[in-house]
């Protein structure tokens, strides 16, 4: 299987250099059968790269020690579940993994388009393959997932051999979320594939209009999804985990993921101007290029060294390679760039600036300077090395400091921004938007500062959710009163109406709502507090309102490890509430123990108990317990980021105009009698 | 359901989600452990032990690097030494990248500038564009009005009129 699946990359990458070459030719020629030709191989070289995935699973699955990655990743304990993950727990992996998810989005976009857009397709076409053949590259020739254990020989030959057992899959990776975090992450970083395709195609191909936009929008916004959930739960994964009370600790590699992210959140609400106003096409078509480039820098970031990171893979030569696509894919772009820029012509003026337009303007700006921050403060030990022979290192303490501000602007655009219209905003509506949310606001403010809320950034941040829980409130309020005076129905009713008439206007809201809670989670981070303390079974500890009992403490031995577990009664106010376990896991074939943090979760609040080790001088187990105030509501928040997401896919529900005194609905004014200038607003906000 | 009970129902909402910060900042005095030195100090140094972390966060389990570099920071304490002396003597031992944000001083300055710089940079930028775009006459504008033979003033209160009409 080892063979065959080393064969099916060779012949995935023969089949992506003839797309590539097919597909120019094609381009040349406009010869319908070449196209077809180039298509085809486009689509054999993900069937190839799907055979090449399955036949590591396979390996993994089989416990074949002969194949030196499977050796390194698993043993024949590993959980059958944990062994699909040992796909991409390692470089070689993890890259044909790459491959994998980046085939599939492929697969589907040259399906889903196979008879549509035949103007714009091939040069898609050329340029899914060229990312492609750039990761067939890195399987075939520098990582390749299939080579097998064998000893050179004195005469040049080899010998193959193999294991009677492997080496097991790092502890840290055993864990169910591990399962899924990499790949949601993945999934959002070779999404990004198919609008920077479509962007550098459309340039190449001056293809007319926005059709490039509204072709990919719902591809974009799925790889903003997978990324946003990928984010959330590698966060979830460091919390539940690690074992140190926090969920980002502003690491090189989660910093990598947050960069595409910040640009494609950018693109996904600039593309409104150009759908709305034809504005800002320059901007757009660089920002998807920027945040592919972003997601090639992070793969390359986790990959190669250059950063320090305890999730970055082992150090190697491989950066080299990624920098060299980097910049030959900045050079494709800009050439093209330069080539058409005519094509790029903004139609509109701008008539106020109190508008949409602005407010989106300042928002990718913040979004943009937010990035750039955070991609300067990464790479700034590699700069500062270069410059002065010094490493010195950016933490955390830098990131929160720079990006809190920028954090609190943008959370004060999203109540802002969708309030204002588009072109002009007139000073009444001004204060008919603001005036309640304001008022609100402030005196709520007002009321948690008297109860002792201090910290001037999470007091700022409080204010600014209720504000723009206010402004989207209202939002929802206004339209389903017109609805419930038109119709009649109840307001729950006629605010679901209301979201799937227009689900992406107010599928956004929702996710704006889901960072509302994001924020409220992260500000809650100011009211932290934890004690550690050494414990005899009896002994106790207070925390917050809750009292620690150690009850006791065993060991239990399972398939792959051995766990030393002890077991902690909770009581508040002296009332028993429940038994928490945390564990420390010994692995059988690894020399680091894992943790396994006993969290007891409210919306207030959580309990979050560690079994920290046993202590040096006593040898008693050393309890760290944490009171993290708020943490839910950033899980809860991802949650709902993801399902206004997932709403803003839906179609429209077309609308029906229901006339005052008249049990007809007409989906249609002209059909209602109406005048030809009464039209049923419905579009994309 | 009425506009009046739709109306309570959400402010009953927005209660209930306010109360839940209320225990949080009802007690902010016992919610802080800022008073203890060594945290404050040791939150300007990083674990050396390769994670990544801020020292005083680092507690994966078996790092004996923290606890060496905790043990040591809070000798130097008890001797009186001064942050500025501890933070000297760190950073011979490990060197700058024990830093948990880079020293507001020499090339290291670059890294708390840049942001400010790019912020500035972006707003120039952004008033360029708003003021650029101001200044600019719609091509669609200039052909509709140029084929159909409507006049700039007629035009203008056409737009107007879009415009309140399209207002939210």
């Amino acid at each position: 299987m080892d063979v065959f699946g080393s064969f099916a990359l060779v012949l995935a990458f023969v089949c992506a250099v003839y797309a590539i070459v097919g597909g120019i030719a094609a381009i040349v020629t406009r010869h319908p059968l070449l196209v077809k030709s180039a298509r085809h191989a486009g689509m054999a070289t993900c069937c190839l790269i799907f055979t090449a995935t399955f036949s590591l699973e396979y390996l993994f699955f089989t416990d074949n020690f002969s194949a030196a990655y499977v050796v390194s990743h698993s043993n024949r304990d590993l959980a059958t579940f944990y062994k699909i993950a040992a796909l991409w727990s390692g470089q070689e992996g993890s890259l044909l993994f790459w491959s994998f998810l980046l085939s599939i989005y492929v697969f589907s976009v040259l399906i889903a388009y196979r008879n549509k857009n035949g103007e714009l397709m091939p040069y898609v076409g050329v340029v899914m393959a060229g990312v492609q053949t750039f990761f067939l590259v890195l399987n075939n020739f520098v990582a390749s997932p299939f080579k097998m254990l064998a000893i050179a020989n004195a005469n040049g030959s080899l010998t193959y051999f193999t294991r009677e057992d492997g080496q097991g899959l790092t502890p840290l990776l055993q864990y169910p979320e591990m399962v899924i975090h990499p790949p949601n992450l993945y999934s959002g970083y070779t999404g990004f594939t198919i609008p920077f395709a479509f962007a550098l195609g459309a340039l190449l191909a001056r293809y007319p209009g926005e059709k490039w936009i509204h072709l990919t929008r719902k591809w974009t916004m799925i790889a903003w999804t997978f990324q946003t959930l990928g984010i959330m739960l590698g966060a979830h994964w460091a919390y539940a985990v690690l074992g140190w009370g926090g969920y980002w600790g502003w690491d090189p590699v989660e910093n990598a993921s947050l960069l595409p992210w910040l640009t494609g959140t950018a693109f996904l609400h600039s593309v409104m101007m150009q759908e709305k106003r034809g504005m800002m096409k320059v901007w757009n078509v660089w920002l998807v290029f920027c945040t592919f480039g972003l997601c090639i820098l992070g793969t390359m970031l986790t990959r190669s060294g250059v950063v320090s990171s305890v999730h970055a893979f082992a150090q190697s030569s491989i950066g080299s390679y990624f920098v060299g696509f980097l910049a030959i894919t900045f050079l494709v772009c800009f050439a093209a760039f330069l080539k058409n820029r005519d094509y790029l012509k903004s139609e509109n003026q701008l008539d106020s600036v109190v508008s949409r337009e602005s407010s989106f303007l300042f928002n990718n700006l913040i979004l943009l300077v937010s990035c750039v921050a955070v991609l300067s403060g990464t790479l700034f030990p590699v700069f500062s090395e270069w410059f002065t022979g010094d490493r010195i290192s950016v933490g955390a303490p830098f990131f929160n400091k720079v990006n809190i501000p920028i954090g609190l602007i943008l959370l004060f655009l999203t109540g802002v921004g969708p309030l204002l219209a588009w072109r002009k905003t007139s000073t009444d509506s001004l204060k008919r938007n603001f005036g309640w949310p304001l008022l609100v606001s402030l005196v709520m403010g007002a009321v948690l500062f008297a109860f002792g809320v201090r910290e001037f950034y999470s007091l700022i941040c409080f204010i600014l959710c209720i504000f723009v829980t206010s402004t989207i409130g209202m939002e929802f309020l206004r339209g389903s009163k017109v609805l419930h005076a038109r119709t009649g129905s109840s307001f729950i009713t006629c605010a679901i109406d209301l979201t799937m008439r227009n689900t992406r206007r107010y599928g956004g809201y929702i996710v704006h709502m889901g960072m509302v809670f994001v924020f409220i989670g992260l500000a809650g981070v100011a009211f932290n507090r934890d004690i550690q303390k050494e414990m005899q079974i009896g002994q106790s500890m207070q925390i917050g309102p809750y009292t620690l009992v150690l009850q006791s403490y065993d060991t239990k031995a399972e398939k792959n490890y051995t766990a030393q577990r002890l077991i902690v009664e909770v009581l508040r106010d002296n009332k028993p509430m429940m038994m928490l376990y945390p564990e420390k896991r010994k692995f059988a074939t690894a020399e680091q123990p894992g943790t396994m943090v006993a969290i007891y979760s409210t919306l207030k609040e959580d309990l979050y108990v560690v079994y920290a080790g046993d202590s040096g001088d006593t040898q008693l187990p050393v309890v760290h317990a944490y009171l993290n105030p708020l943490v839910k509501w950033i899980w809860l928040g991802g949650v709902v980021v993801v399902f206004g997401t997932l709403v803003a896919l839906l179609p429209n529900r077309r609308a029906v105009l229901v006339l005052a005194g008249s049990t007809e609905a007409a989906t249609h004014p002209a059909q209602a009698g109406l005048p030809s200038t009464v039209t049923l607003r419905e579009g994309h906000d | 359901m009425t506009n009046r009970r739709f109306s309570i129902r959400l402010a009953a909402l927005a209660v209930f989600a306010i109360a839940q910060l209320f225990p949080v900042v009802l007690n902010p005095a016992d919610a802080q452990q800022l008073t203890d030195k060594a945290k404050k100090v040791g939150g300007k140094f990083m674990c050396m032990c390769g994670c990544s972390q801020v020292l005083t966060e680092c507690n994966h389990v078996g790092c004996t690097t923290s606890a060496g570099m905790l043990k040591d920071l809070n000798q130097r304490l008890d001797r009186g030494e001064s942050e500025d002396s501890i933070t000297q003597a760190f950073v011979q031992e490990f060197g700058t990248q024990v830093y948990a944000e880079p020293p507001k001083s020499g090339f290291s300055l670059v890294a708390w500038l840049m942001p400010s710089f790019y912020l500035l940079l972006g707003t120039v930028l952004v008033i360029f564009v708003i003021s650029k775009w101001r200044k600019r006459v719609p091509v669609e504008a200039l052909a509709d009005g140029a084929a159909s033979g409507i006049s700039p003033e007629l035009l203008a209160r056409a737009r107007a009129q879009a415009a309140k009409e399209t207002e939210d």
